[in-house]
């Protein structure tokens, strides 16, 4: 008994000691503006608006001097413990998967891989945490300068996580590449240390997420129904408010038919020393109202940092 | 009498010995508290090579010599517990590599070591021009005391590198 005991403890511990949180990925992005600035664009009518949107392939396949400049901020992150997924090859990963799929039928019936809309709408490039980059190749006269911006945004709670901007020394004449170079020499120890700061916070008052309820249009109660005398949206409120990180979390919108929750911050580790993400978290809350009070929902999640839950079924 | 003169000739060679050896001694501590109260201030010179801070170290002391031999230990000393300022030639200022203000104090045992004459700091400085002093570089301060430039590369990678491997600072992937 006592043998089985030292185990288990020695198990707990063990976990807990060795447990790492879910690690976030991070992709340089070309901001909108750089795209747009050297006409990397699509333009398409949308129930006649013209819409704008990034080419990021185009993008890639004309500029060498963005390929160095990824090159490098990536170079720089890896050496940091922090390799950065590259979006080039995320597109190419995207294009290909999505051949194969189309290509794919079952040996025995026939049947294609099923995909549906969702499906096909989140099959993007993309990263917990994207690093925006934007550049400008400034000339006064014979004089060459280059401003820098890189910021770093949460691609669920929409926040600027990190950030490194400015402006070059003017050179007469040090080539575009050089001055290049210079500037993520430059910036890239100020935004690796704020990042680290927003990591240092993340694990001092737990991962931020948002977190959002929402009904199927056939269920015929809402979150102002009352269960037990209580109404659903308070009971809702008052499980976060119990399992949140020091309780932290702001109701920005809450009605009959939808509740959204933001800043809700999560502990990055369950009860058995596990790292969590949105999804893990907001399966307890799923679990109860399914269980307690008898509400079928189904869970919807978005990578590390968001999760829906849609009452009234699955 | 030739036994007597005998004894003061030892006597003497060994007062001679011993004023020598704490003359040196002197002259250690002299050097090492002229610029052991980390009284210096950094400039930024020019974004250095991959890896690398470039700057300018002015440090204190009554002999000039003394603050260029120690202008090194300052230099990153600066790196870990200072950072620099914003200078010329469009160089970004630049955030120490310690995030904690009590770091120092609360790793006294590692820094003492690593600060140490001959310590393990020598591994990632370097002085540029070997540590040649331009003419401006070399100020009187008061009638005792210069101030000294010296221009330094400080490999700013190894030395993160050193101390997140002994523990000291976190590394941007621990938790992870």
């Amino acid at each position: 008994m006592r043998k089985i005991f030292i185990t288990l403890l020695f198990i707990a511990l063990t976990n807990s000691v060795f447990a790492q949180a879910k690690k976030p990925t991070l992709m340089v992005v070309p901001s909108d503006v750089l795209c747009n600035q050297n006409g990397w664009m699509k333009t398409f009518n949308n129930q006649g608006t013209i819409v704008k949107v990034p080419d990021y392939k185009r993008a890639f396949q004309e500029s060498t001097y963005l390929l160095l400049v990824i090159s490098k901020i990536n170079q720089l992150m890896a050496d940091r413990g922090f390799p950065l997924k590259n979006m080039e090859s995320a597109i190419k990963t995207l294009e290909s998967n999505a051949a194969e799929n189309a290509m794919r039928s079952s040996k025995e019936t026939g049947a294609s891989v099923n995909e549906s809309p969702i499906d096909q709408l989140k099959a993007i490039a993309k990263a917990d945490i994207i690093l925006q980059l934007t550049l400008t190749l400034n000339k006064t006269g014979p004089k060459k300068s280059i401003t820098f911006n890189l910021q770093g945004l949460d691609s669920y709670t929409d926040k600027q996580v990190a950030s490194a901007s400015g402006t070059g020394a003017p050179s007469f004449s040090a080539e575009i590449p050089v001055l290049l170079e210079e500037a993520v020499l430059s910036h890239m120890d100020n935004f690796s240390s704020s990042l680290q700061t927003h990591f240092d916070d993340m694990f001092a008052n737990g991962r931020e997420v948002i977190v959002r309820i929402q009904k199927w249009d056939d269920w015929d109660e809402d979150l102002e129904t009352e269960y037990g005398g209580e109404e659903l949206g308070t009971i809702i409120e008052d499980w976060l408010a119990d399992n949140t990180v020091k309780g932290r979390f702001s109701t920005t919108d809450m009605t009959e038919d939808m509740a959204l929750f933001e800043q809700v911050r999560i502990p990055l580790f369950n009860e058995k020393g596990r790292a969590i993400d949105a999804r893990r978290f907001v399966k307890k809350l799923s679990k109860v109202l399914k269980k307690t009070h008898q509400i079928p929902n189904k869970l919807v999640m978005k990578g590390l940092g968001r999760a829906t839950i849609i009452l009234g079924g699955k | 009498m030739k036994k007597h003169i005998k004894s003061i000739v030892i006597v003497l060679i060994a007062v001679f010995a011993f004023s020598l050896n704490s003359n040196a001694q002197r002259r250690k501590n002299k050097k090492t508290k002229d610029t052991h109260e980390w009284r210096y201030e950094l400039d930024c010179m020019s974004t250095g090579k991959q890896g690398t801070y470039l700057v300018k170290v002015w440090s204190y002391s009554k002999k000039p010599r003394f603050a260029i031999e120690k202008a090194k230990r300052n230099a990153v000393h600066g790196v870990i517990f200072k950072g620099f300022a914003a200078g010329k030639q469009g160089c970004k200022s630049q955030k120490p590599l310690a995030r904690n203000s009590n770091l120092e104090s609360e790793k006294e045992d590692f820094f003492t070591d690593f600060f140490k004459e001959g310590g393990k700091y020598m591994k990632f400085v370097t002085a540029s021009n070997d540590g040649a002093i331009a003419a401006g570089d070399r100020l009187k301060v008061s009638k005792r005391l210069y101030k000294i430039g010296v221009v330094i590369a400080v490999n700013k990678d190894e030395l993160r590198k050193e101390l997140e491997n002994a523990g000291i600072i976190k590394g941007l992937d621990a938790g992870f």
